[in-house]
């Protein structure tokens, strides 16, 4: 009985410090929740969607940065999804056993893993630097190189989860490889390969550091992808360091809308692998 | 189960499996395996777990090339055109060697586009042609009456034995020559594995089929030919009702009535 006992109190002293641990790690972030609703919310209105950013001193909005987010964040998804996807079936599918697998898996952890600051400092070395200026483009081509990893990453492992037997089966009937792949593996993973692109878009879309080497910023409207862009990360960079009260505020409201939108697709990347068992 | 086993030699061969040896790396598990499957019968593989029925049957269809490592030697013959051949179109193949597995294997699609997915591989049909094609791969299942209201739904919300039924519909929709079955029983309740002797029984007329089982009843409810296998080796071959009341070999008689195994 005394062995039971002591039993019981390890087991609840365990319990509680599992508890305390969880419970201080999710303080911080609810504390960061608060401070960013409460600060953000405040310089919240319409304006924020519909005026540049200002100089310091006059009203304005973030409607440039908005704008140059989506369209770097697209760009970038839109190079690095399909090189991702392909590559990520190619080491699923095609290259499982194969060497060069093991070394592309290898080396992709590591860009996993890699600083993004050398990621733009690389993408400034290859593209900026050659074309003599900043430019919205070379920001997409970094945004891409994050993007990359991503989903290479999941691409491969969601492709690993779809049952062999299921290949087999649809080998069994006379189909071709790619037939195979297109059909059946992507078919049964469908719900894991875009939860993966989710994900890559939220990663990607609070980066600051390879922008601040790419893209720069831009205090005007560009839609020019050889110019220098905006982007909320590099306004938010720029005038939460800055002096003033105004530019402060801005930023507090840039990061709102950031985290807001990071959470959105992380909510549809849950409820998408939840409901990947009900797939059609 | 008819006893036409007698005279094996004089029967029609579809498959003619001669001095097969199958590595899964250096390890040999077939070793000069020699055996005939005969036109539109069954032919039944027993023998104890590890003894290389199942892999027996994976060369037939050669589904062990999706793998890297295995390797057969030796010659398969079907119709006489030898299927270990590195040149053979190894699609066209699986398109008339079908197979089907231990678990049921639905592709992640409505009950209609299960079957047609193997048609579609083929032919090019009009929406009539298809919903009619599907209808009678279901027939022949046994399986219509139990799906035709929710043709649409996923082939997943089925039961297992309804699962299998619709894989071998599936199977039999691309108009194979031969059928494999791999424990096809294994993983069924009695009922439903009573549903696919009956359709295995019912096959039979039109396909030549191999069927891997770990049930020694069912290999004599379903086969007219048995091979008893051991290690990788082939111990006995012949017709089932010889191979069961008046085996040849002590390994087998040993087998069949639990000895071992």
């Amino acid at each position: 009985m005394s062995l039971y006992a002591s039993r019981r109190s390890a087991n609840s002293t365990a319990t509680t410090l599992c508890w305390v641990a969880a419970m201080f790690g999710l303080a911080w972030l609810l504390l960061i929740l608060i401070a960013l609703l409460y600060e953000g919310f405040r310089g919240l209105s319409p304006a924020i969607f519909t005026q540049m950013t200002p100089p310091p001193g006059s009203a304005g909005g973030l409607l440039n940065a908005i704008m140059g987010s989506l369209v770097m964040t697209i760009i970038g998804v839109a190079i690095g999804t399909p090189l991702g996807m392909l590559a990520g079936t190619y080491m699923a599918e095609y290259g499982r056993y194969s060497k060069l697998t093991t070394v592309v898996r290898f080396i992709n952890d590591i860009l996993l893993s890699a600083p993004s600051i050398v990621v733009g400092l690389f993408v400034y070395t290859i593209l900026v630097h050659p074309m003599g200026h900043f430019s919205a483009i070379s920001g997409a081509v970094a945004l891409a190189l994050l993007v990359i990893p991503v989903v290479v990453r999941t691409t491969e492992d969601m492709l690993l989860l779809v049952p062999g037997s299921m290949r087999e089966a649809a080998s069994a009937l006379g189909a071709p490889r790619s037939h195979v792949v297109a059909s059946i593996a992507y078919r049964a993973a469908k719900a894991g390969l875009i939860t993966g692109v989710l994900l890559a878009i939220a990663r990607v879309s609070g980066e600051t550091a390879p922008l601040l080497f790419t893209a720069l910023n831009n205090q005007f409207w560009s839609t020019d992808l050889g110019a220098p862009m905006a982007s909320l990360p590099v306004v938010i960079f720029q005038f939460a360091l800055s002096p003033y009260k105004d530019w402060q505020e801005l930023a507090w409201t840039g990061a709102l809308l950031i985290t807001v939108a990071v959470l959105a697709l992380s909510i549809a990347a849950r409820t998408l692998s939840a409901g990947r068992r009900k797939s059609k | 189960m008819n006893a036409a086993a007698q005279t094996p030699k004089e029967l029609p061969t579809k498959i003619s499996v001669r001095s097969l040896d199958f590595y899964y790396g250096a390890d040999r598990s077939l070793k000069n395996i020699t055996m005939p499957l005969h036109t539109n019968k069954v032919t039944a593989f027993i023998g104890p777990s590890g003894c290389g029925k199942s892999t027996l049957l994976r060369v037939l269809n050669r589904m062990y090339d999706l793998y890297p490592g295995q390797r057969a030697e030796g010659e398969v013959l079907l119709d006489g055109e030898n299927i270990l051949d590195p040149v053979i179109d190894l699609n066209a193949l699986r398109a008339r060697v079908g197979m089907i597995f231990q678990k049921p294997t639905p592709f992640p699609m409505s009950i209609y586009e299960n079957i047609a997915f193997g048609i579609r591989l083929y032919e090019k049909l009009s929406r009539a042609d298809l919903d009619a094609r599907v209808e009678a791969a279901l027939r022949g299942a046994a399986l219509w009456d139990e799906v035709k209201d929710k043709l649409q739904t996923s082939g997943l919300g089925l039961s297992g034995g309804q699962q299998q039924r619709l894989c071998i519909a599936r199977s039999v929709a691309v108009q194979p020559e031969v059928i494999l079955f791999d424990e096809p029983c294994s993983a069924l309740d009695p009922i439903s594995t009573a549903k696919v002797e009956e359709l295995i029984d019912e096959l039979t007329n039109r396909y030549t089929i191999a069927i891997v089982t770990h049930n020694m009843q069912q290999a004599v409810r379903v086969s007219d030919y048995t091979a008893f296998m051991y290690l990788g080796e082939l111990v006995e071959f012949g017709g089932t009702d010889d191979v069961f009341n008046k085996p040849k070999e002590k390994r087998t008689l040993d087998y069949i009535t639990g000895r071992f195994g």
